[in-house]
């Protein structure tokens, strides 16, 4: 029975990877996080993949959803990473895995559609609000993470998670990149949360 | 950091091709940057890279041209050559580059804002509008039409119990013409279904609304939404409740879909995307221009930084020659006829370098033959001055209006002048300031004035020691211009020569006489002697006291006359030296040392060269020279009172040659002046008894032992007889000793 706690150290999102124009704009770090948040992960192993349970509270800035409005969609990532823990060397990262959503506004039906980016998987949905779209989002249930060649998890080896979501500006149309990078309504990131995996 | 790193650094600041590739790399990320921006699907993913190569690439040239500005300026300030002229061309050509620029710039920033705000329009943005309204409202009739009908059909299920409800759904379904028709449990699970997927045909899964609309229906509320979600494209959604009139059965809940005609789900598609697209352009507006300008800004900056740094090297470039031949032609005016410059390409300048090279090549090579001209000339001077130095005869040249120009040392050491004072001045100099050497002076004018090529003379000077016979020759020097270009006096002291002569004559005569006169002698003594021992007896007494007196006299006169002639022998006859290393001074001590009586009334006082070299020599030869000399004085000063006899020795060295020099010098009447000047030729004498060879055996063995002697009479009084032998195993050479400077007379 997997048995997930958050212990709330949220590790800043800099120190883990510095983005290109993480450099430009280091003061719209703090406001970004209070609008993506990760609420709760729950995490179990399978044979051949990893389970996934999370709750993320996404809540737009009025800039993006403006632009959503607009017809611009917006791809919110969740990354995943498997950290073994270990007591006299450093963690190792067993996996890594990154979610793609995208959120869309169909403006003929005022429907926001949200879809997984896969291309072979069909996986549309539309809803008739914003909250409605994002809390499907952020609502995974069950969400198969596969192992691939990283089947060796240990049955004794203590494991955590390493989650965040952000919005991925790399995906808007480059056209509105500069403004995007240079704007802190658009940087929205929760931070790493550090999650363990409890058997 | 070391020179070589330095001098890298160097070459990537100031050198070309640094600079060239950045430009290149900047244009081309711009040209990257600039396709991003228009949705490229090659570059776009690289936008935000792009952005920031192209801001730090042009940072980096920014920081390059300024620290070669900073150069500039720096050099402009320490007043190098060229830096001003470099300074001012940068300026032009900046000024050049930078107006043309700046206005294409602003007239383009322009040209793009406007040219992007042309794209909208307001009266298409209204119909898109109104498009987009009618293209709901037509939806909205259909969406409201099928949810009339979905209430109805909720109404008709509402008794119906869940066994054959698959084939009541599959009944509405045709009779309505629906896509899909499925009834849901309250807690969502699929109780009874009816279209496609029921058919299997793309999914056996019907569609399920999500949780959020059942919860919303399960309130007793309707749903109906175009979804735009539908496998097949636009399709209508209508939830509704079904009541069950049963107690306590819960609501059931009805879904049917609906897609929309191809037509109308085209046509709705199309409104959409191009309402979509116009929505999103209106909304990228702003950003666009941001973007735009933002590229055409930096491409702008690199033009002006590429166009700056251009300047820049086309200034260094034209202003490197001229700085060059400016330093060149310093160089050249410091004397530095070796500098060749780079020559800098085919044009003017190149051609101007080339010929500065060709001069300095020039003035090299000839510098080069007159200093070489100079060493030559240097070199014989050399050879003639080290040659005339090292000969035994005095060589004078004077110049055509017979001035003094040169001389040798021996000249000095044979006429006893310092000719060196003289130089520039007349014959008239020399007879004036040395009145001794007025014959010399004479014979010089007269052969002068006889004009003749050669000329020789023989002529008698009068020195502080004593008459010198000179062999003088003078030759006429060739000129430049046909005339004569001086004279030259070559002359020799045949002194020492012609007292060889003499006294060799002398040792024939005494070897001849002593001969001749000894033989006679014995039988003169023997038969005096027999004379008076036959007669003696015989004779009265009278006549026996005068023949013994007579014979008496024969014998003693005969003794006489043996000693004499054995002395004259003895200076004819040659002995063979017997050589060995002796010590002067001891030598002198030991012959001293026998003086030293009672019955020698004169005192010795011995100043004796502690540091004093050994020589060479026969002592016993040596010893009859101090033997002689002693007795010479001893003899000198038998009526001077307080007599007494100096004795010295020292050390000189002379052109690297080391000599023994003894002096004899004593407090009497000195050398009568009829005899000083034959004073050691045999029987020149001016004592009653002596027989003339003393100083005469003296000066034969100094000269056998290669040594100089010199006798004067000093200016205090007392003679002074000076001699000079060669220390060490020198005075076997037989040479003579350093010639003998004069003493003051």
């Amino acid at each position: 029975m997997p048995a997930c706690k958050n212990d709330h150290s949220v590790r800043p999102s800099a120190a883990r990877r510095a983005r290109l124009l993480g450099l430009l704009l280091t003061l719209s770090a703090a406001t970004a996080h209070a609008d993506f948040l990760v609420q709760d992960v729950q995490a179990q192993f399978t044979e051949e993949a990893l389970l996934l349970d999370t709750r993320i509270e996404l809540a737009l800035t009025p800039k993006t959803e403006e632009a959503l409005a607009k017809g611009i969609p917006l791809d919110v990532n969740i990354e995943v990473q498997l950290i073994r823990r270990r007591t006299l060397m450093w963690d190792k990262r067993v996996a890594d895995w990154v979610l793609r959503r995208r959120i869309q506004y169909h403006a003929l039906s005022n429907q926001y559609l949200v879809s997984g980016l896969h291309p072979d998987v069909y996986d549309l949905a539309s809803f008739d609000s914003l909250a409605s779209a994002l809390r499907h989002i952020g609502t995974l249930q069950e969400a198969s993470l596969p192992l691939g060649k990283k089947k060796n998890i240990s049955n004794d080896g203590d494991y955590s998670l390493e989650v965040r979501v952000f919005l991925d500006l790399e995906a808007l149309p480059s056209v509105l990149r500069p403004v995007a990078y240079t704007s802190p309504s658009w940087h929205l990131n929760s931070g790493w949360t550090t999650w363990i995996v409890q058997r | 950091m070391d020179y070589v790193d330095s001098a890298t650094l160097n070459r990537y600041v100031t050198g070309v091709k640094p600079l060239a590739v950045l430009s290149l790399l900047l244009v081309m990320a711009l040209y990257m940057l600039g396709a991003a921006l228009q949705n490229s699907e090659m570059f776009g993913h690289l936008y935000a890279s792009l952005l920031v190569i192209n801001v730090l690439g042009l940072v980096l040239l920014l920081t390059l041209i300024l620290v070669n500005v900073y150069r500039l300026v720096a050099q402009y300030r320490a007043r190098v050559m060229g830096s001003r002229l470099t300074l001012r061309l940068l300026g032009m050509f900046v000024l050049l580059a930078v107006l043309p620029v700046a206005v294409v710039y602003f007239f383009s920033i322009q040209a793009l804002h406007k040219g992007i705000d042309t794209w909208f329009d307001v009266r298409i943005e209204q119909a898109l509008n109104d498009a987009m309204t009618l293209g709901r409202a037509s939806l909205d009739a259909v969406k409201d039409d099928l949810a009339q009908k979905t209430r109805g059909m909720a109404l008709e299920l509402e008794d119906r119990p869940d066994k054959g409800l698959v084939a009541a759904l599959s009944e509405l379904q045709d009779h309505y013409g629906l896509s899909e028709v499925t009834l849901f449990a309250a807690d969502g699970k699929i109780i009874a279904s009816s279209g496609p997927a029921a058919l299997g045909a793309r999914s056996l899964v019907p569609d399920r609304p999500s949780e959020t609309l059942l919860a919303q229906v399960r309130q007793g509320l309707m749903h109906a939404a175009i979804d735009p979600a539908g496998k097949s494209g636009l399709q209508i959604r209508v939830l509704a409740p079904v009541h069950s009139r049963a107690a306590g059965a819960s609501v059931r809940i009805l879904q049917v879909l609906q897609q929309l005609p191809a037509r109308y789900s085209k046509l709705g598609q199309s409104v959409q995307d191009t309402f979509g697209e116009y929505e999103k352009l209106v909304y990228l507006r702003e950003p666009l221009k941001f973007g735009f300008s933002l590229t055409l800004s930096l491409v702008a900056l690199l033009t002006l930084l590429i166009a700056v740094w251009a300047a820049m090297f086309s200034a260094r470039r034209l202003v490197t020659p001229l700085r060059d031949l400016a330093e060149g032609t310093q160089a050249v005016a410091q004397g530095n006829y070796r500098k060749q410059l780079p020559v800098p390409g085919n044009d003017e300048l190149g051609i101007l370098v080339t010929s500065f090279n060709d001069m300095t090549r020039r003035v090299f090579r000839a510098q080069n033959q007159l200093k070489r001209s100079q060493l030559e000339a240097e070199t014989q001077r050399t050879y003639l001055e080290t040659v005339l130095t090292h000969l035994s005869s005095g060589v004078v040249s004077f110049d055509a209006r017979q001035r003094l120009r040169t001389h040798n040392v021996t000249a000095d050491q044979i006429l006893g002048t310092e000719l060196g004072r003289g130089d520039g001045r007349s014959l008239v100099w020399i007879a004036d300031t040395y009145p001794a050497l007025a014959p010399f002076v004479e014979a010089i004018e007269a052969g002068f004035n006889q004009g003749r090529g050669e000329w020789q003379a023989e002529i008698s000077v009068l020195g502080p020691a004593g008459r010198r016979v000179l062999i003088v020759r003078g030759t006429l020097l060739p000129g430049l211009t046909g005339k004569h270009g001086g004279y030259v006096v070559v002359f020799d002291d045949v002194t020492a020569l012609i007292q060889a002569q003499r006294d060799a004559a002398w040792g024939e005569v005494a070897r001849r006489l002593a001969h001749e006169i000894k033989n006679p002698l014995t039988p003169i003594q023997l038969s005096a002697e027999r004379i008076r021992h036959k007669c003696m007896d015989r004779l009265p007494d009278a006549e026996r006291n005068t023949l013994d007196s007579a014979t008496r006299t024969i014998v003693q006169q005969v003794e006489a006359l043996k000693a004499m002639v054995n002395a004259f022998s003895d200076y004819a006859r040659p002995a063979p030296m017997q050589v060995q290393t002796v010590d002067l001074n001891l030598l002198i001590r030991d012959v001293v040392e026998l003086y030293k009586g009672r019955h020698n009334p004169v005192r010795m006082q011995l100043d004796l060269d502690a540091d004093l070299p050994t020589l060479s020599a026969d002592p016993g030869r040596l010893r009859q020279v101090m033997h002689n000399l002693v007795l010479n004085a001893a003899d000198a000063l038998a009526m001077t009172e307080q007599p007494t006899l100096y004795i010295d020795t020292r050390r000189v060295q002379e052109h690297e040659r080391v000599y023994i020099e003894l002096t004899v010098r004593d407090n009497g009447p000195g050398f009568a002046a009829s005899v000083i000047e034959r004073l050691f030729e045999p029987y020149v004498t001016t004592k009653e008894k002596g027989t003339g060879v003393g100083l005469a055996i003296v000066k034969k063995v100094i000269e056998e032992h290669g040594g100089q002697l010199r006798a004067e009479n000093l200016a205090t009084g007392g003679a002074c007889i000076t001699i000079r032998l060669p220390a060490g195993a020198e005075a076997q050479a037989g040479e003579p000793a350093g010639e003998l400077k004069e003493k003051s007379a």
